[in-house]
C-alpha cells in the first residue's frame, strides 16, 4: 500500500501569486475550464486561500484534514467523514448548512455556499492524481507528498545548508 | 471472554455513540454494549425538524455508518430503559428485570425537555415537546390536521420547528416571555437582524408575555389563554423551554449529582469505573471557570470521545466548553455565537459593528488583553478561528485589530 500522501505548504516559497486559487475553482467547476467556470452561477469557490499578514508574507491555508478532524465530530448531521486515503471529506447531500464545521475549525478554511446552503472544503481532488492548485503552483510552494518523503526530504535540505558552510 | 473490558453504555445518541467509537478506536475486542430507551436506532438528533417538514426521513438521520460513526462491533440494544445502577457490585439493572456487569461504564443519559408547571393543560393531546424522532413523528402526524401552531419559547430548537412547521403551510406564532427571541445566545439589541428576517418569513412573534393555560375541546389542544389575558386559538403547541439532565436514576454515594452528574477532568464520576458525557454531565466553562450543564450535540460528542478513550484506559482530559457554542441558520441569517456574549451593565470592553446584513460584536476581558466572547450575524467565515483565540486564551494584543475588524485568519497565528 503507498502511503496517504499529504498537501504540504511550503512559505519560504509562496509568492502571493494565487494561482492555487483559480485551479481550486476551476477544478471544482462543473464545466472544468476556466472560461466555463466564469460564467457559472452559482460560481465556484476555490478552497485554498492565500492570505496576507502584510502585503509581502502571503500565506497559503487550506484544509489540514486533521487526524482528530474538529468539524468531522462537530458535525449534527453526519456529512463529513473520512475517505480511504485519508481525506475528510464533506458530503454536500448530507450537509444542512449549519455551519458547525465553520464554527469549530481551527483554520478557518470551510467556506460557505450560500447559493446552495452548504459547507465545502478541500478535498485534495479525489480523483485526480495531483491535487489541482499543487499542479498549478509555479514555485512548488504546494507539494503534494506523505509525511514521511516530506519530512526526509526537509531533512536533506537542512543537512546540506549545514554541510556547505563547513566546507563539506 | 476473560480478559476482556466489558464496556456498558447508558444512552445512544452523542455522547453514547461518540464514546463507543472512541473506545473501539482503541480496544478492539472488548465488547461494548449500548442500551438506548428509545425504539430508533441512533440518529443525528438535531436533525428531527426534518422530520416534521418533510425534508428527511428517519433514515436519512441514521448515525451509524455515517460521519465518524463506522466502528464496527458495537452492540446497540434499543428499547431497554435503565432501572438502577450498582456501582459496587458493578451491575445495571434494566427496566426488563436483566442485570448487566461491567467493567466500565458511562452514563450519558442525556436530558429532558423542561415543561413549566405553572402552565396549566400541558398535558392536552396536541402538546409537545420536541426530543426525539418519535416526538417528531407525533408532532409530523399532529401538524397535518393543524392550521395553527403555537410555539413556546424563543431558542434555537423552537425557531428551527417553526420553521417545518411554516414550511408545511402552518400558520405559526412563536411566544417568547423574554423582550426578545434567541435571548440565550444574545441579546435583544444583537438579535434584531434575526427579528426582521423572521418577521419577513411569516413567523409571527409575540414577545414579553408566556403562557398561562393550554385549552383544549374534544380533539385536544383549540387554544392557548396568555398571561396578558388574550386567547390564541391552534390545534398544536410545542413547547422548546430547554431541558435538563436525566440524572434522576443515579442513586450511589459516591456520584454526587448536581443538577447533573458531577465529573472530574478525566470524565470520572466519584464511584469507580463510572463515568459520564454530555448532557446529563456537569462540566467547566474555561472563560467563566463555573460549572455548566450544556445541551449541544457538539459538546456531548466531544466529552462523550474523552469518556471513551479513558475507559479504553488512554487518559485524556476534558478541557470543558463555553456555556454558549452555538452555529446555526434562521431565516437566511447565518450567525454564531460562543464564550460571553451577554455585555449589559458589565465591565467588559466590547466593539459592535454593523453594516448591511452582518452584525458583529466582540467581548474582550475588562483590561482588553483576552477575547471572551463573540457573535457573528450574517458574515460568519473563519469563526473557528475566534473559538481558537477565546478557548487558549490568547494575548490578543498583536491581532486585535484583526479581531475587531473581523479580518482575521490562520496567518495571523504563523506569521508576524
Amino acid at each position: 500500500m503507498t502511503e496517504p500522501r499529504e498537501i504540504f505548504v511550503r512559505l519560504d516559497r509562496c509568492m502571493g501569486c494565487h494561482s492555487c486559487e483559480l485551479a481550486c475553482a476551476v477544478a471544482h467547476s462543473r464545466s472544468k475550464s476556466l472560461y466555463g467556470a466564469i460564467s457559472e452561477q452559482p460560481r465556484p469557490g476555490h478552497r485554498v486561500y492565500v492570505e496576507a499578514v502584510r502585503p509581502d508574507t502571503p500565506v497559503p491555508v487550506l484544509c489540514r484534514h486533521c487526524e482528530d478532524a474538529p468539524c468531522m465530530h462537530a458535525c449534527i448531521a453526519g456529512a463529513i467523514g473520512r475517505n480511504e486515503e485519508g481525506a475528510v471529506i464533506t458530503q454536500a447531500d448530507k450537509c444542512i448548512g449549519c455551519w458547525t464545521c465553520v464554527m469549530v475549525c481551527p483554520y478557518g478554511v470551510v467556506g460557505r455556499q450560500l447559493e446552495e446552503h452548504k459547507a465545502y472544503r478541500c478535498d485534495r481532488c479525489q480523483g485526480r492524481e495531483t491535487p489541482a492548485c499543487v499542479q498549478a503552483c509555479p514555485t512548488k510552494a504546494l507539494v503534494y507528498r506523505s509525511v514521511r518523503d516530506f519530512s526526509r526530504d526537509t531533512r536533506k535540505t537542512a543537512s546540506k545548508t549545514m554541510i556547505v558552510p563547513q566546507g563539506g | 471472554m476473560a480478559g476482556q473490558t466489558r464496556y456498558v453504555i447508558i444512552g445512544a445518541s452523542a455522547a453514547g455513540m461518540a464514546a463507543a467509537e472512541a473506545i473501539r478506536a482503541i480496544d478492539k475486542s472488548g465488547p461494548v454494549t449500548v442500551y438506548s430507551d428509545e425504539s430508533d436506532p441512533p440518529y443525528f438528533r438535531p436533525l428531527i425538524p426534518f422530520l416534521i417538514s418533510g425534508k428527511k426521513s428517519a433514515a436519512d438521520m441514521a448515525m451509524v455508518g455515517h460521519g465518524p460513526y463506522r466502528g464496527t462491533g458495537i452492540d446497540v440494544r434499543l428499547k431497554s430503559k435503565v432501572a438502577g445502577i450498582d456501582a459496587r457490585m458493578r451491575t445495571v439493572s434494566l427496566k426488563s428485570g436483566e442485570e448487566v456487569a461491567f467493567d466500565r461504564l458511562l452514563l450519558a443519559t442525556g436530558s429532558s425537555p423542561y415543561v413549566p408547571p405553572e402552565i396549566d393543560g400541558t398535558g392536552q393531546e396536541g402538546v409537545f415537546t420536541l426530543r426525539t424522532l418519535s416526538d417528531a413523528r407525533s408532532a409530523a402526524g399532529r401538524a397535518e390536521k393543524s392550521r395553527r401552531a403555537i410555539m413556546l419559547g424563543g431558542g434555537i430548537l423552537n425557531l428551527k420547528a417553526s420553521f417545518a412547521l411554516l414550511e408545511r403551510g402552518l400558520k405559526v406564532t412563536l411566544i417568547v416571555q423574554s423582550p426578545q427571541v434567541l435571548s440565550q445566545l444574545m441579546e435583544p439589541d444583537d438579535a434584531s437582524l434575526i427579528r426582521d428576517a423572521l418577521n419577513k418569513a411569516g413567523l409571527e412573534i409575540e414577545t414579553g408575555v408566556s403562557a398561562r393555560r393550554i385549552l383544549s375541546g374534544s380533539n385536544g389542544v383549540n387554544g392557548v389563554l396568555l398571561d396578558d389575558g388574550r386567547e390564541i386559538a391552534c390545534e398544536m403547541v410545542c413547547i422548546g423551554k430547554g431541558v435538563r439532565p436525566n440524572a434522576a436514576f443515579v442513586d450511589s454515594e459516591n456520584i454526587r449529582v448536581d443538577r447533573g452528574i458531577v465529573v472530574d477532568q478525566f470524565t470520572a464520576s466519584g464511584a469507580e469505573s463510572i463515568y459520564a458525557a454530555g448532557d446529563v454531565a456537569v462540566t467547566v466553562d474555561p472563560v467563566t471557570g463555573g460549572r455548566i450543564v450544556t445541551a449541544l450535540w457538539t459538546n456531548a460528542v466531544e466529552m462523550g470521545r474523552c469518556a471513551g478513550f479513558n475507559m479504553a484506559g488512554k487518559p485524556t482530559a476534558y478541557g470543558g466548553t463555553f456555556g454558549i457554542l452555538n452555529a446555526t441558520q434562521v431565516a437566511g441569517v447565518s450567525f454564531v455565537s460562543m464564550g460571553i456574549v451577554h455585555t449589559s451593565g458589565l465591565d467588559y470592553e466590547t466593539h459592535v459593528h454593523e453594516s448591511r446584513g452582518a452584525y458583529r460584536k466582540l467581548v474582550f476581558s475588562p483590561d482588553g488583553e483576552r477575547l471572551l466572547g463573540v457573535l457573528l450575524l450574517g458574515d460568519i467565515s473563519r469563526a473557528g478561528l475566534y473559538r481558537f483565540v477565546i478557548r487558549e486564551k490568547m494575548p490578543v494584543a498583536k491581532i486585535k485589530s484583526q479581531i475587531i475588524n473581523h479580518a482575521l485568519h490562520y496567518g495571523h497565528f504563523i506569521r508576524t
